[in-house]
């Protein structure tokens, strides 16, 4: 069975090879530029883990390596942040195989956003790259030019997270079995990923026409901040579909996703789905790599999911009274500085049993 | 006595001119649709943070850019740098970005170039920015050509600007982006090298220079040029026009003079809306390809505000034309008109003025924008309130001296059951005429504010998966282009001077009439005019 479906593990190879970790974008001086180009390319044949079609696409640049580290290092950075209240605070697991050990071979909930967050944080990390001038390969999407199949200079490109979404879905979607249930589950909530991505692009208008009045306007559209993708696909995850997958038509093997009630709401493209429940997330588990709630910081006031109650699965809590640091009165400092006072606290400290 | 050949013409002949003035148009509005591409392209460019480790920072012989032979050394502004100083920021943008394995170049067919900026700015709950501040920005432009080494980028322009920057937020949080305004930066008028690279600083010369602007986390700058393809469908509707209205003038012009009286007003502004509408058809863009033109933006506004100031004139002296029921003797003149005119006059010069203080500025410095200072946006809205309060100043004029024409016509109207037969559906034919071109004018009009309108109305609801075909951008541009050049080719047409002397016409009804001439006009005429004008002057004195 397919323990990799999808792209993270890039990122935990780098993690072990000492590479980056976490992964830094500064780049190498230009001296070695051309051994670099060869070395990043050298290194999309050592990711054994990617599909050959996988490999094709990370041999189309010198800086796919690198972005494609990009794209899963947000996604982490992004994961931990949106369940840092939640059981599973999307920790990553040293020495494997798999970043986030086996909780990804359930079909659950978590597995689920972790997949759209994935890629669409592909698709983010390929679009900038694109407006940023590094990937030469970027398309300039046929849609533009449909009738008229000429140059950039007759009608100009596409927008970038076209060929974002593009790259995602090619490379992401690669490693997917579109025959097994899993794969349709997660083929499906990278979709989703990538919709909210698209969903969350702000139009931008200018005026160009006679004297600069608006008889001539021209749109484009601004890349959210990850973020906010995150949120938004954070709240399809508090949503998401319990769903099964069923034969469609009798041997045209057409196969859907329907809800697992028939009451319920069918889902629709920007939702997520999910075919399992979740394991359980309260006690640790090696073989899976979950680490449980066991001293986890907890809210004593909170009634939501990072509340005592619930985050220490009823296990009860310690509290500790601690000495609590935290920065204040920030100024910030063109161009690479925040300054900011330290204020110190005496605060209390409820650690889960 | 003569008319104009609107008069003459058969109904029948003007069916046909209608049918085939209308097939342009359709064929104008197609071409815009089918062949055209949007109007302009734009790209979206992440600028790259270089470090600029030089001792003196205004070498303008030294280039940041992130593409080629000795690309900078690039910075992330997401981690603390130490030993970094805001001296040595360097934000790059090298354009165009290359796309599909190639290295783009400008063409000179896109025409210009506008650079549209966008910063990022990370909302921190522990520092909120002001809604609004100043951010001052260092900026210089410099290009390339096909063939140079990547290195040798040669200054094109450097200038250090001020820019107003208003940011709010809707979600407070963490990582969030305030929406900030775009920026407008710069607007270079022609696009006459293969390669730019735009470098920007944001100094801290002063204590309070910059500081207010918050984390900023990116910059974005994009870039809007026209469209080489739809350039050249653009210029070859200008070739096709050209031509075209120069001919009818020339033919417009010699009718009148076969005449023995002098051009009256009426013909007079006809041909130079023709002339005006002709320097407005010239496709002097041609020289774009050849030579560095940047004033070809404010020639371009220049020329069309001619063309609009000519347009609105005649409007008004064909409504006017019209009603003169008083004074029979003498020939009218533009004095008569002064009045309504400098309501178009006035709109035209302050919109001139503003346009010259803005493009106009914008030759000698593309990073000029006069709505930065207080003194110049006061200034520039005054302009602008003025040419606005004109224009409404001028509708009313107009509408209220269509409105007379109308209430004097069916005044008169009632007069016609008491002529014979034969003149009363002269009279009907013409003021049918009249009315079928006041019809055609409202069309046109209306035509071009439905388009706009719907233009907007659709770019409103962005769409992703469009099945449609049609461009209805360009097609728009097009075809209203199109349809005010065939409105005044047709005015040209149907306005001049019919080589028919009135009651020796073919058509049947017509013919009889030669008994009836002498009735028809008693007064003496001394000039030869419009015989829609001499009917409603000598319909008054009946």
């Amino acid at each position: 069975m397919n323990m990799f479906p999808n792209y993270f593990v890039i990122h935990c190879l780098f993690c072990s090879r000492n590479l980056a970790a976490p992964v830094k974008t500064t780049q190498s001086s230009n001296t070695s530029l051309e051994t670099y180009s060869t070395l990043q390319k050298e290194s999309c044949h050592r990711l054994d883990f990617l599909v050959e079609r996988q490999k094709q696409l990370c041999m189309l640049s010198d800086k796919m390596v690198q972005v494609l580290q990009t794209g899963a290092q947000q996604a982490v950075e992004e994961c931990q942040y949106q369940f840092r209240n939640s059981r599973w605070n999307c920790s990553t697991v040293e020495n494997s195989t798999d970043i986030f050990g086996g909780v990804l071979k359930f079909k659950s909930r978590e597995s689920a956003f972790v997949h759209a967050l994935s890629a669409a944080s592909l698709a983010h990390a390929v679009a900038r790259a694109c407006s940023r001038g590094e990937l030469n390969e970027c398309s300039c999407d046929a849609r533009v030019r449909k009738r008229t199949p000429r140059h950039w200079q007759w009608g100009g490109c596409s927008e970038d997270i076209r060929y974002g979404e593009k790259f995602s879905r090619d490379f992401v979607d690669a490693k997917e079995d579109k025959e097994s249930e899993e794969g349709i589950m997660n083929l499906h909530n990278n979709e989703a990923g990538r919709r909210a991505v698209r969903g969350r692009m702000q139009r931008v208008c200018k005026c160009h026409g006679m004297s600069g009045s608006c008889s001539v306007r021209v749109c484009w559209r601004r890349l959210p901040p990850l973020r906010a993708v995150a949120d938004a696909l954070s709240t399809r995850y508090e949503g998401a579909s319990h769903v099964k997958v069923v034969e469609r038509k009798k041997g045209k093997n057409i196969r859907k996703l329907r809800p697992i009630h028939p009451d319920m709401k069918k889902p629709n493209k920007t939702d997520l789905v999910y075919l399992e429940e979740s394991p359980d997330y309260c006690e640790p588990n090696e073989e899976l790599g979950i680490l449980g709630t066991r001293s986890r910081t907890c809210n004593r006031t909170s009634a939501g999911l990072d509340g005592c109650r619930l985050l220490c699965c009823g296990r009860g809590y310690q509290t500790r009274v601690r000495d609590h640091e935290e920065k204040c009165r920030c100024r910030f400092v063109w161009c690479c500085r925040v300054h900011c006072e330290i204020c110190r606290s005496k605060r209390d400290h409820h650690v889960c049993n | 006595m003569t008319g104009t050949i609107i008069e003459n013409l058969s109904g029948r002949k003007l069916a046909v001119l209608v049918t085939l003035l209308l097939l342009c148009q359709v064929i104008c509005f197609l071409i815009g649709g089918l062949v055209a591409p949007m109007p302009a392209n734009t790209q979206t460019i992440l600028g790259t943070v270089c470090k600029d480790t030089s001792v003196m920072k205004n070498d303008t012989s030294k280039w940041f850019y992130n593409r080629g032979k000795g690309s900078c050394q690039t910075v992330d502004l997401g981690e603390t740098h130490h030993d970094l100083s805001e001296r040595d920021i360097v934000f790059a943008f090298q354009m165009p970005v290359p796309r599909e394995g190639e290295r783009f170049d400008y063409s000179r067919w896109q025409q210009n170039l506008i650079g549209v900026l966008q910063l990022d700015v990370r909302y921190h709950s522990q520092m909120e920015v002001k809604p609004r501040s100043t951010v001052t920005i260092d900026a210089r432009l410099a290009y390339r050509n096909k063939g140079d080494p990547d290195d040798e980028w040669k200054l094109y322009t450097q200038s250090i600007e001020k820019r107003n920057l208003d940011c709010d937020i809707d979600v407070k949080s963490e990582e969030y982006l305030y929406n900030c305004s775009t920026i407008p930066l710069f607007e270079l008028g022609s696009l006459y090298h293969d390669y730019y690279l735009l470098n920007i600083r944001l100094p801290v010369n002063t204590p309070d220079m910059n500081v207010h602007i918050g984390h900023l986390q990116d910059i974005w700058v994009t870039v809007i040029n026209q469209n080489g393809g739809f350039t050249k469908v653009w210029l070859s509707l200008k070739t096709a026009f050209f031509p075209c209205i120069i001919a009818i003038l020339v033919w417009f012009w010699n009718r009148i003079h076969m005449l023995e009286r002098k051009p009256v007003l009426l013909e007079k502004m006809l041909l130079s809306l023709g002339i005006s509408l002709c320097l407005l058809n010239a496709p002097i863009e041609y020289l774009t390809l050849q030579y560095d033109l940047p004033f070809m933006l404010l020639l371009g506004d220049i020329r069309q505000g001619l063309f609009y100031a000519t347009l609105f004139s005649f409007w008004l002296i064909f409504a006017g034309e019209h009603m003169l029921i008083q004074d029979t003797s003498s020939q009218s003149s533009l004095k008569q008109y002064w009045r309504h005119l400098s309501a178009v006059a006035m709109g035209c010069v302050s919109l001139f003025i503003f346009d010259m203080c803005e493009r106009g500025i914008q030759l000698r410095n593309p990073f000029y924008s006069i709505w930065v200072t207080d003194l110049g946006t006061n200034l520039a809205l005054t302009f602008i309130i003025l040419a606005g309060i004109s224009t409404g100043v001028y509708f009313l004029f107009l509408c209220y001296m269509v409105w007379k024409v109308f209430k004097n016509i069916s005044h008169k109207r009632q007069a016609l059951p008491t002529m014979c037969s034969v003149r009363r559906l002269h009279y009907e034919g013409i003021i049918y005429r009249f009315k079928f071109l006041m019809l055609a004018t409202l069309l046109c009009a209306a035509l071009t504010v439905i388009g706009f309108i719907l233009g907007q109305v659709a770019e409103g609801q962005w769409k992703w998966d469009e099945t449609i075909e049609l461009e209805y951008t360009s097609a728009f541009f097009t075809g209203v282009y199109g349809m005010w050049n065939i409105y005044i080719f047709s005015l040209l047409v149907l306005y001049a001077p019919s080589h028919k002397r009135w009651p020796v016409n073919e058509n049947t009804s017509d013919t009889q009439n030669l008994s009836e001439e002498i009735e028809f006009s008693p007064i003496p005429e001394r000039s030869e005019i419009s015989s829609l004008t001499s009917f409603i002057r000598k319909a008054t004195i009946d």
